[in-house]
Parts: structure tokens; C-alpha cells; sequence
């Protein structure tokens, strides 16, 4: 685990920084895919709300579009695809408790698993690693995010 | 690009700041959930985006002002357009309203509330 800015992040993990997600991987081209604890500070550290999109439950959601929506009295705002792959599941404990997402962001936390359909040619656009987690850094300290 | 459209129509305005929010508020969900969303204000609704008023309307006190509200909703990607009439009916120009703001005739409301999936009215 590396601490940034007062944000735990685990080593062995992918990050898609521009909406501070995460991705774990599962094995073969399963992820699970969460939030940092850098968004559940942006969102004022509590949630009203996570919603995961239905509809693409078993579809192939494009990286960039639309899984899940956050609110919160500070802010409202999607959760994109961070890769490209087929929904597989969401984790529908966020539906009565979606504040595991800052309570427990990198366990029961967690918002959707992902089959990846286009790993090979997205994965460069994730960090990873001391150099991936190494310019999250920069990208947070140019913002003056910090989780302290 | 977006899945769908949706329209929102807004006729409440700063004599009623509780009905204020919400609408844009549904509007950031919306485009927050690729939708492509545009909100036609009209009556009341229009006096909303005249210049510096929706930051002087609170919905609840010590809360966040219209102008926050509608401020997020523009960011998020939501289109702005008003009724020609309705700025006729409060004495408004097109210079006495946000920049964002599109004046469209009655006409165009009908319209895409014809190409949109769902038409919300408050």
C-alpha cells in the first residue's frame, strides 16, 4: 500500500485518475472495478446515493461511458467505464449502503466487475506500479487534492 | 455519444426556491448517465437565468444557491434554452440573460419534446 496526499493506494492495482477509479484484477480479463479514496473526498466524504446502470448489466460498456452514478450534497456525477469490456456484475450492497464505496473503498466498497474486450489496447491509458502511482501524485498535487 | 434525449421543462422560479434545485439537479443525473439533456425554461422558470439571480435564490438555508445548482448542470453538459415569450412577459432581452442561455420560439419546446425518450415538467 502506498499513501499519497494522506489516499491509501495499493500497489498491485490499475487507476483511471481523471474520475479516480480503480482496477483490480481477477484473473484471465476480470476486474473489479471501485472508487479511490480521492472521490469519496471530492464527493464531501459522505454519499446519498450509488447508482449502478441496469442496463448495461451484460453488455459491453466503451471506456468512458456512463456505469454508475454518485451523489452527494457536493457533487453529482457519473462513474465511467475505465476500459472497455463487457458488465458483468455490480455490487448491489451499494443499494442500501453506498457509503461502503468511502467506508471501504478497496473491499466491500467495490462498484462493478468488468470483462475487459479491449485490455491490450486500453491498459497503457491506466497507471500502475511506483511510475503509474508516481504521476497520480503529480496529477493530485497540480489539483491540491489531498485526503487529509 | 448520448443514448437518448431527455427534455426538462421549468416553469417555477425564484418566487418558489424549494421547486429550484431539483430540476437541475435531475438534469446533472441525467447527463451524468449519458443522456443528452436540454431544459427549456418558460414562465417563471426564465426569470432563473437572468444574469446573477439563481446565485441569490436558496432552496434551503445555509445550502447551495440555484446558481450552484444550474452552474453543475451547464458543466455537465446540459443545454440551456429559453422561451422567447416568457422574456417578453418579464420585460427581459436576450443581454439580461446567462450566456448559456439559447432563446428559442415556443415551437422548438414541441419539438424536442418530440425527439426526446422523456419529457419532465416542474
Amino acid at each position: 500500500m502506498t499513501i499519497i496526499r494522506g489516499c491509501n493506494f495499493p500497489d498491485e492495482f490499475f487507476y483511471y485518475p481523471e474520475k479516480h477509479l480503480w482496477l483490480k484484477s481477477l484473473g484471465g480479463n476480470l476486474f473489479r472495478v471501485g472508487l479511490t479514496p480521492v472521490a469519496g473526498k471530492l464527493a464531501g466524504g459522505r454519499l446519498n446515493a450509488v447508482t449502478i446502470r441496469a442496463k448495461n448489466i451484460g453488455v459491453e460498456v466503451q471506456q468512458g461511458k456512463s456505469l454508475a452514478t454518485l451523489e452527494s450534497s457536493k457533487y453529482v456525477g457519473p462513474v465511467p467505464a475505465p476500459i472497455t469490456g463487457v458488465v458483468k456484475t455490480a455490487n448491489e450492497k451499494l443499494a442500501t449502503d453506498p457509503n461502503l464505496v468511502i467506508s471501504d473503498p478497496y473491499g466491500e466498497g467495490w462498484v462493478v466487475e468488468i470483462e475487459a474486450t479491449r485490455w491490450t489496447e486500453e491498459k497503457d491509458n491506466l497507471l500502475t506500479g511506483p511510475d503509474g502511482l508516481a504521476t497520480y501524485q503529480q496529477k493530485l498535487e497540480d489539483a491540491g487534492i489531498s485526503c487529509d | 455519444m448520448a443514448d437518448d434525449k431527455i427534455l426538462i421543462v421549468m416553469t417555477s422560479g425564484p418566487d418558489t426556491p424549494r421547486r429550484c434545485a431539483t430540476p437541475f439537479f435531475m438534469a446533472t443525473l441525467a447527463a451524468a448517465m449519458d443522456y443528452e439533456v436540454a431544459m427549456f425554461f418558460t414562465i417563471d422558470g426564465t426569470l432563473l437565468l437572468k444574469k446573477g439571480l439563481a446565485e441569490t435564490i436558496f432552496p434551503k438555508e445555509g445550502g447551495k444557491s440555484v446558481g450552484e445548482f444550474m452552474k453543475e448542470a451547464i458543466e455537465a453538459g446540459v443545454k440551456i434554452t429559453a422561451c422567447s415569450a416568457s422574456l417578453e412577459l418579464h420585460g427581459l432581452t436576450s443581454n439580461d440573460l446567462i450566456p448559456e442561455a439559447m432563446i428559442v420560439g415556443g415551437a422548438s419546446m414541441w419539438q424536442m419534446a418530440e425527439e426526446s425518450k422523456t419529457v419532465l415538467s416542474f
